[in-house]
């Protein structure tokens, strides 16, 4: 028997509103349709009318989790057009607070994997243990969302030496209960029989879609912009980009987990070797002549791009904005094909979607 | 260090430079499109290159070639959010409908970034009524 089901935009098992319509054979998915655009707020429309500085408080808001990925990319490209050059201990502090978005996006991420396999209790472990990592954010912004830590020319808040040791010691303890948590991951039968074969998207599929981010190298592609195209003194750091090749929920959650391990490695690196120095060129409004300028930044979800116009005058001509899940999005209706309803919201929410940003 | 590189190309070189840089396995990053003071519409194709973005401009088209054949989802999503933008019509293209507005706003198509917004608000409130 055939059914068109839909899900959504409003569904107990989406964070965020987006609709999907299964046409289904008894309990399995045949084919499938994605609609989007529930939250459009029309950012960039309204980014054609702000001065520099009031776009970065705009665009901080396009997100409550990457709040810090998308002022980051957009001071870059003003950065850029204008010839700016941020002083070194600016960059790292910038690094710092992306990678702590990304600890706690993963982590976010994660619980609500728990969460949809019905193992709630791990889900609540994980989301008590990210409190450490909001703590942080609190401790070094005010904030536990939109941290306003990003300035055209640098980093608004600096970081004292001592909180730059209880951060660090506040790290470990992290990378302690981290480890609990991996080995939960590798080792625990309930989620792996829930999540294993479950929503796959092949290699070959995953390039030719041109997906980004952990859900790409979830599926064996290498791509990541720290490496690629680094930027902020990312090529100061060490650090591995971690790849899986099986391609499913399972290396969806595999991936991030073992993501989390680098960005530890990268923040207590910026943390050890801060530079003396200032932490941004002044408070002033910044002269931007005319130009444009595509930034690429490595957002928690992936590829975060900023392509920035501008026309000599004090506000943007035009600010295109492309988050990660404009590129994983579409790869939804092929992974739910052949999959049981049962496993539709999981499979949704396995690419770790933030309709919020994608409609901006 | 990221760069970025600028080029004004005609629409017929869309495809043939589409193609190339598929076949050299470049990544298509995104393909952004704006309306210029002149009224022309502006479409930038950018493509990476190791740690350049090329980005080959399209200026003063209403019809351009679909390169969704190419790049497949990577190419579709911007054209048709293009298509809703700034009315750029793109030929061969798949359209499913309307990917960010409303079926009923600008009678389904277009524009939504040279609409003023005061415009705006009177079409959004003649949806609600």
């Amino acid at each position: 028997m055939s059914y068109v089901i839909p899900i959504g935009p409003y569904h107990p098992s989406l964070e965020e509103p987006i609709h999907a319509k299964l046409y289904t054979e008894g309990e399995i998915i045949k084919d499938a349709e994605v609609f989007i655009g529930y939250n459009h707020r029309g950012i960039e429309k309204l980014a054609q009318e702000k001065n520099f500085i009031q776009t970065l408080v705009l665009v901080e808001r396009v997100c409550g989790i990457c709040s810090h990925s998308h002022p980051f990319a957009y001071a870059q490209a003003i950065e850029k057009i204008a010839n700016m050059e941020v002083p070194k201990r600016g960059q790292y502090i910038r690094v710092i607070m992306a990678e702590l978005e990304r600890l706690h996006s993963h982590y976010l991420w994660l619980g609500i994997a728990a969460h949809l396999v019905g193992y709630d209790s791990l889900f609540m472990h994980i989301w008590n243990v990210r409190e450490k990592i909001m703590d942080i954010l609190e401790a070094i912004s005010g904030n536990r969302v939109n941290y306003g830590m990003i300035i055209i020319g640098g980093s608004r808040r600096d970081i004292s030496d001592d909180l730059r040791r209880n951060i660090l010691q506040v790290l470990d303890e992290f990378k302690a209960e981290h480890e609990k948590i991996k080995e939960i991951i590798l080792n625990d039968k309930t989620l792996a029989m829930r999540t294993k074969g479950v929503g796959v998207l092949p290699k070959d599929i995953a390039i030719n879609m041109g997906t980004i981010g952990p859900h790409a190298r979830a599926s064996g592609v290498i791509v990541d912009v720290r490496k690629d195209a680094p930027y902020s003194s990312y090529e100061d750091f060490e650090f591995d980009v971690p790849v899986v090749e099986d391609g499913d929920v399972f290396a969806r959650v595999l991936i991030r987990a073992l993501e989390v391990d680098e960005s530890i490695k990268i923040i207590k690196q910026a943390l050890e070797n801060l530079p003396e120095g200032p932490i941004n060129l002044g408070m002033k409004i910044p002269k931007v002549p005319a130009g444009e300028f595509t930034q690429r930044v490595e957002a928690p979800r992936g590829q975060l791009i900023y392509y920035v116009v501008t026309d000599g005058g004090q506000t943007n001509y035009r600010v295109s904005i492309h988050v990660p899940t404009f590129k994983t999005a579409p790869t939804v209706p092929y992974m739910l094909r052949n999959n049981t309803v049962a496993d539709a919201g999981l499979i949704i929410a396995s690419i770790d979607p933030c309709f919020s940003c994608l409609d901006r | 260090m990221q760069n970025f590189k600028s080029i004004e190309i005609k629409k017929e070189e869309i495809v043939p430079i589409a193609e190339k840089m598929r076949n050299e396995g470049r990544r298509l990053v995104m393909i952004h499109g704006y309306v210029d003071k002149e009224g022309q519409k502006i479409v930038s194709y950018q493509y990476e290159v190791g740690d350049t973005v090329e980005a080959y401009t399209v200026k003063g088209e209403d019809v351009l070639p679909t390169i969704s054949h190419i790049y497949d989802a990577s190419a579709s999503w911007p054209e048709e959010e293009l298509h809703e933008l700034i009315g750029v019509n793109f030929e061969g293209l798949n359209m499913k409908g309307r990917l960010f507005l409303p079926d009923t706003m600008f009678e389904g198509k277009g524009q939504i970034l040279v609409t003023p917004l005061n415009e705006l608000v009177k079409k959004t409130q003649g949806i609600k009524e």
